[in-house]
């Protein structure tokens, strides 16, 4: 086993527990930071595929700005453990835990019964890619357009966000 | 005038728009009416000078077709068949069925003036009246199926906001969707009946799939497919077995409306569009069976019905849905042209007969029991005269319009390739009963002691509008028959000649023998004049000279009049068979299993659904969304293994 | 290089973008108010019609081929912004009449039509899902748009929860299609389909899409939220995103399957037939079940959505006209039935039952024609808009060897007629007894006068309006 592919394995199986604590713990807070360890794992992944700028982004907007963010809402709306919510194990439950394991083993055998289809990694194209002036060169001539298309979608998110959040409306 | 001839359509677009876009306004019923009524006499004028000039012409000229404007357009670069124009086919059928439409319709215009008088929706219902003529039009005029079927469904339409016009009667809403609904079982029919014509011809100009039919092999399934999913719209439309059970309802609707729509003219819709596709129905023999079957059960069927009802109306409606029958047995013997000829003879005895027991009703102040009349000769002798004429038209007493073609049917039915004698039976049977229940219906309402109340009901003559309608058309029913008199009786048979060349391919296809001597032909016209003396004698019997037998035979056949008092029960099994387990399936089944929020909120607990709204969060946190996520995934799987494992 | 075309293709895109950014900085500055919002709404969405009727004989790609105008596309910008027109005409009267009147609506209801004109002029996925996106957004935070209102945060929370769900389908599918094409550009992915379209990354990837747009459409099983949501929406809000936003998920959906994947005749055909005949069957039948008239019309958007997937289905360029004489159709309408239930809402949220309805005729008789027009529309009665559009898909499927679907269509449309036509009977044949609704204010009065008369247009002249989007037939 090479050094790429244990990191490969250690950071998915670490980045697959801390998903499942996110959405097993009862305390939200508890749930917040098993998701930055999510985070994190991605971005190690990230930077194994030689995604420099992805990785480091990945770390400073999500784990970094957003968690924050969400860790002080919930801090600050003081939740109660919500046990008395998830109590209950109903046929809901299981049945929607019942389909969404059979859409895993349908996924994972398709992509398994895939894999020779799946394009080798070209390590020279990688490293050529990853960086942050090709990115930032991509997004400023062929992706000008959907990236201005953000600022849109930002804007009209602060809209809405303004519109849902203010306390009193003219 | 025949370059004029598209306006024949117009002229009540015209009128209709007029009064709808100012009749609410200017509520003048003078001027209402006129133009409600002109609009149509226009239309029939230029109909009558169009089918002037065209008998003019030589035959194999008298057939063209006008195309006004593309409705929907082709598709360059597949076969140019989607495309389909506004367009309008002048022949020998479609002209004497607007003739009919247009002529039938201006009379019972005029007649409305008189009946409507002093209703407040009088505005609206020339307006509805001045559009149905419109959609009539364009159903018979119509050069493709799909326009067609835009007037198919423009008439259902309008019978159905004119049955339920009188909105105030609860009962006639009901009635007015129970028609639009049961048509659209009909109409369903006609519409897959397009696709497969489509399919198979790959275009639904009526020219185009008439002559590839002429051209395709007989007896397909296709054929016998086309034919009976079209028939499936006929028994819709024209209240055929086992869709019939709208038109009685239909009554409820004012008495001209079941006048014009309900006996005259858009419940031979069926009849019309069998016709113009005879050459279809000519390739599938076993598809001319089961019109000709259905058409001579019904017959016999809605006549016995008819023996016991005591609504006026009710019996009238019967008497129509037994009579279509008969045209649909006369399409089935491919008796074309006797069909459409009975088509027209009906037009004018039937139209007659409701028109009259209008205005029996107007003058017994909406009074509908005919065992709550009697005797009301001597209050309204010309509404008496013209029925009695009616009467006679119907049971087939020559030389009334009726005998002819009623006789001309039942000739075909046991003489045709495709007839044989128990068609025949079963068409003398419903003559049998034919005569006697119209009697009944005259000797009741006409003759006998006054039963109605002396002090309430003060029987008078309907006005002028309304008798003058009534005479033409009681003239109408005694002369119209000689259009079609037999060549057997020395006459000329003028309907059949005119008729011939439209139904020639359809002939042809079939390769009918000669039929059987004139003797045959003497004898069994003499026994249905028999038939009818019979059924009239029996009626006066019962009726008029002892009047106990109809109880004591109700008494004595309990059963059986129960039976046919309530109709067969029909209204009631369909009910049971089919809207109550639609309704239960929508309601019980695929509402509250699918729909979520029933299974969670009102079902499994009703209180929790009550809850106030401030609680949304949890709701939305313990419950809905989820199990819509739930489905969700679902759907995903199916949708995963759909496309990759199957 | 970007040159002057690019941005000649992309007009309508820009007047919208500035009027959106004009209504923020007077709102900002607050120059004006909600009312003159509107105002410069209505003409930013007249204006970008207008370039859009000026693109309709134009077709390129523009921006690296990020975007791709054509007839089509344009064609589809005209109609939403028509509906954007009609929907800022109604919201108004409705909104003020609950003083909840703001600018914000507009500025959202500009970028939500951004989205979806995006969406219907997408040429490439990541486009595609930005529009998607940003449409989205708009439409949640619209169906919450009076926050004191619980059933209207309910609502907004549910689409937003569920939407967010579907999206991360979408995205995941593209990515796979990305894996195995190698590009997100729609061209690329046509020129390589051939190639690929049996290999089980790209189904799957394939699959994803029609989860993702299935339920932008809400199609049969994806289509849970869409009564919910439709019901507790502002009613205004509702017509908007039951007509443009379906129409945008559409047109994009058509684009793809159609344009792109050409995938008559395939599995994947199949799939989407079984999804229309599901969404026809159940759509209808459920809808009969209903009381009232938002969460009807809201089942009847789902069996309009399986029509419409009938004329994707056909994967023909006759489908593709056919959805899009269909969106035309379903548009105009359904805008139009909504506005007439706005109106006749009352502001505690009640007035939307059919019982409410009962005896419209004699109190208000233009307004009860003219929603009995849309319900003969929407039953597929000709020579009403509906008719046409059910014509053209079911013809396109018989064509397309989808004969059995096209007589789902027709049977499940013979029952829809029941449900329809309750509410005209509602209307007309029977005693009011309820109070008496005043006339409609103008706006609302010229939304309905628009949408009417359109009804009939596209029913009566439905080659005209062909010609429009589609130039080489």
């Amino acid at each position: 086993m090479t050094l790429e592919q244990l990191m490969f394995y250690g950071l998915g199986a670490v980045g697959i527990g801390s998903g499942l604590l996110v959405v097993t713990r009862r305390n939200p807070v508890m749930s917040a930071l098993s998701l930055v360890l999510n985070f994190f794992c991605l971005a190690g992944l990230y930077l194994t595929l030689n995604a420099q700028f992805i990785a480091v982004i990945q770390i400073i907007v999500y784990a970094g700005a957003i968690m924050v963010l969400f860790l002080f809402v919930i801090m600050l709306l003081n939740l109660r453990d919500e046990r008395a919510l998830s109590d209950r194990l109903s046929a809901r439950k299981i049945i929607g835990a019942g389909l969404a394991f059979g859409l895993l083993l349908q996924v994972l055998y398709i992509l398994m019964s895939a894999a020779d289809g799946f394009p080798q990694k070209d390590e020279a194209l990688a490293v050529s890619t990853g960086t942050v002036e090709v990115i930032g060169v991509q997004l400023f001539t062929t992706f000008l357009f959907p990236f201005e298309i953000t600022s849109l979608l930002l804007t009209a998110a602060i809209v809405g966000a303004v519109l849902l959040a203010k306390k009193k409306l003219d | 005038m025949i370059p004029y001839a598209p306006l024949i359509v117009l002229f009540p677009l015209v009128g209709f728009l007029l009064i709808a876009l100012a009749g609410w306004k200017y509520r003048s019923e003078r001027l209402i009416g006129i133009v409600g009524s002109g609009v149509v006499g226009l239309s029939f004028a230029l109909a009558v000078g169009v089918l002037l000039e065209m008998a003019a012409l030589p035959s194999d000229a008298r057939s063209w077709s006008v195309d006004l404007f593309p409705w929907i357009d082709t598709f360059t670069g597949t076969a140019g068949s989607f495309g389909i124009s506004v367009g309008y086919q002048f022949d020998q059928l479609s002209i004497l069925m607007t003739l009919i439409v247009t002529g039938v319709g201006f009379l019972i215009h005029v007649y409305s003036i008189g009946y409507m008088h002093g209703d407040e929706g009088y505005w609206r219902f020339f307006a509805y009246l001045n559009l149905f003529i419109f959609m009539m039009l364009n159903l018979v005029l119509a050069n493709n199926f799909l326009l067609m079927f835009l007037g198919w469904e423009g008439v259902g339409l309008c019978s159905y906001l004119l049955i339920g016009f009188w909105y105030q009667k609860t009962f006639t809403g009901d009635a007015g969707k129970k028609a639009f609904i049961v048509n659209r079982i009909g109409d369903f029919g006609f519409l897959l009946g397009m696709l497969l014509i489509f399919k198979t011809f790959g275009t639904l100009e009526f020219s185009a799939v008439m002559s590839g039919a002429s051209v395709m092999t007989a007896g397909t399934s296709v054929a016998f497919w086309i034919g009976m999913l079209l028939f499936i719209g006929a028994t819709g439309k024209s209240a055929q077995i086992p869709l019939f059970v709208w038109l009685p309802d239909a009554m409820a609707g004012p008495t001209p409306v079941s006048a014009l729509i309900h006996a005259a003219t858009m419940v031979t819709a069926g009849v019309y569009m069998v016709a113009r596709c005879a050459p279809l129905y000519a390739l599938s023999p076993d598809a001319l069976l089961v019109v000709a079957v259905i058409g001579g059960v019904t017959a016999v069927f809605a006549a016995t019905i008819g023996l016991v009802q005591n609504d006026i109306k009710k019996v009238l409606a019967y008497s129509t849905v037994s009579q279509l029958g008969y045209m649909f047995l006369a399409m089935g013997v491919a008796a074309f042209s006797a069909g459409i000829f009975h088509v027209m003879t009906h037009a004018f005895f039937k139209a007659l007969l409701f028109l009259g027991s209008g205005a029996v009703i107007h003058g017994m102040h909406e009074e509908q029991d005919i065992q709550k009349m009697g005797g009301l000769k001597k209050y309204m002798p010309v509404t008496w005269a013209t029925f009695l004429i009616g009467a006679i038209a119907i049971a087939g007493i020559p030389p009334f319009a009726g005998f002819f073609s009623k006789d001309e049917i039942l000739w075909y039915a046991f003489s045709s390739d495709l007839g044989s004698p128990a068609l025949w039976l079963l068409g003398a049977l419903g003559a049998l009963m034919t005569a006697f229940y119209m009697f009944r219906l005259v000797y009741l309402t006409f003759y006998g002691k006054e039963r109605f109340d002396h002090h309430h009901v003060h029987p008078h003559e309907a006005p002028k509008t309304m008798t003058i309608p009534l005479m033409v058309l009681a003239f109408l029913s005694i002369v119209g028959g000689f259009l079609g008199v037999p060549p057997a009786l020395g006459g000329g048979h003028i309907i059949e000649h005119w008729l011939a060349p439209v139904f020639a391919p359809a002939q042809r296809t079939l390769m009918l023998s000669a039929h059987a001597s004139h003797t045959a032909e003497y004898i069994l016209m003499a026994v249905s004049v028999l038939i009818a003396v019979g059924g009239i004698y029996l009626a006066r019997r019962w009726y008029l000279e002892h009047l106990d037998v109809p109880d004591s035979m109700a008494a004595k056949f309990a059963g059986l009049y129960r039976l046919l008092w309530n109709k067969y029960y029909v209204d009631e099994a369909y009910d049971a068979a089919v809207v109550k387990p639609i309704q239960r399936l929508s309601d019980a089944f695929l509402w509250k299993v699918f729909d979520m929020k029933i299974i969670d909120g009102a079902v499994n607990g009703s209180g929790w659904l009550a809850q106030t709204a401030a609680q949304w969060l949890r709701k939305v946190q313990n419950g809905v969304a989820q199990s819509y996520a739930v489905i969700f995934v679902g759907g995903i799987l199916v949708v995963v293994s759909a496309l990759l494992f199957f | 290089m970007l040159t002057y075309t690019d941005f000649l293709l992309a007009m309508p895109l820009f007047s919208l973008t500035v009027t959106v950014l004009l209504i923020i900085a007077t709102e900002a500055a607050r120059v004006g108010r909600a009312r003159f919002s509107q105002f410069l709404a209505i003409t930013g969405l007249l204006v970008t019609s207008l370039l859009a009727g000026l693109n309709l004989r134009e077709s390129g790609v523009a921006f690296q081929g990020m975007i791709a105008t054509d007839a089509a596309s344009s064609y589809l910008t005209i109609l939403l912004s028509l509906a954007g027109i009609v929907t800022a005409l109604v919201a108004r009267p409705y909104f003020e009449h609950r003083d909840a009147h703001r600018g914000e609506f507009y500025i959202l209801l500009l970028f939500a039509i951004i989205g979806m004109v995006l969406m219907a002029s997408a040429n490439d996925l990541i486009t595609l899902f930005l529009g998607i996106e940003l449409m989205s957004f708009c439409l949640y935070v619209l169906a919450g748009f009076e926050r004191t209102k619980d059933k209207q945060n309910e609502s907004a929370l549910k689409y937003f929860l569920l939407g967010a769900f579907a999206s991360a389908f979408l995205l995941y599918g593209i990515a796979l299609i990305y894996g195995s094409v190698g590009s997100t550009n729609l061209d690329a992915i046509a020129r390589a389909y051939a190639g690929i379209s049996n290999q089980p990354l790209f189904l799957l990837g394939t699959a994803m899409l029609i989860v993702g747009l299935g339920f932008k459409v809400a199609a049969v099983p994806f289509h849970m939220w869409a009564p919910d949501v439709y019901e507790g929406a502002p009613t205004v809000v509702t017509g908007f995103m039951a007509t443009a936003g379906k129409s945008a998920a559409f047109a994009a959906l058509a684009i793809v399957m159609i344009r792109t994947f050409d995938i008559g005749g395939s599995t994947t055909a199949d799939v989407l037939a079984l999804l229309a005949a599901a969404s026809m069957v159940l759509g209808n039948v459920v809808a009969i079940a209903q009381t009232n008239l938002k969460r009807m019309l809201a089942y009847s958007s789902v069996a309009h959505a399986g029509y419409l997937l009938a004329g994707v289905a056909a994967g023909t360029a006759e489908g593709f006209a056919g959805v899009f004489l269909y969106l035309t159709a379903y548009t105009v309408t359904t805008l139009g039935a909504f506005a007439v239930i706005g109106w006749h809402e009352r502001t505690n949220d009640e007035g939307t039952s059919l019982d409410d309805y009962v005896g419209l005729s004699q109190h208000q008789p233009v307004i009860a024609a003219v929603m009995a027009l849309y319900m003969f529309s929407l039953t597929g009665i000709p020579p009403f808009a509906g008719f046409i559009g059910k014509y053209y898909v079911f013809m396109a499927a018989v064509r397309a060897d989808l004969t059995w679907l096209a007589i789902v269509g027709v049977l499940t449309s013979a029952v829809s007629a029941f449900y329809y036509l309750r509410v005209i009977v509602m209307m007309y044949f029977r005693e009011r007894d309820g109070e008496h609704i005043p006339l409609p204010r103008i706006p609302v009065m010229i939304a309905l006068g628009i949408t009417a008369a359109l009804v009939i247009v596209v029913g009566v002249l439905p080659s005209t309006v062909l010609q429009l989007f589609m130039p080489a037939m």
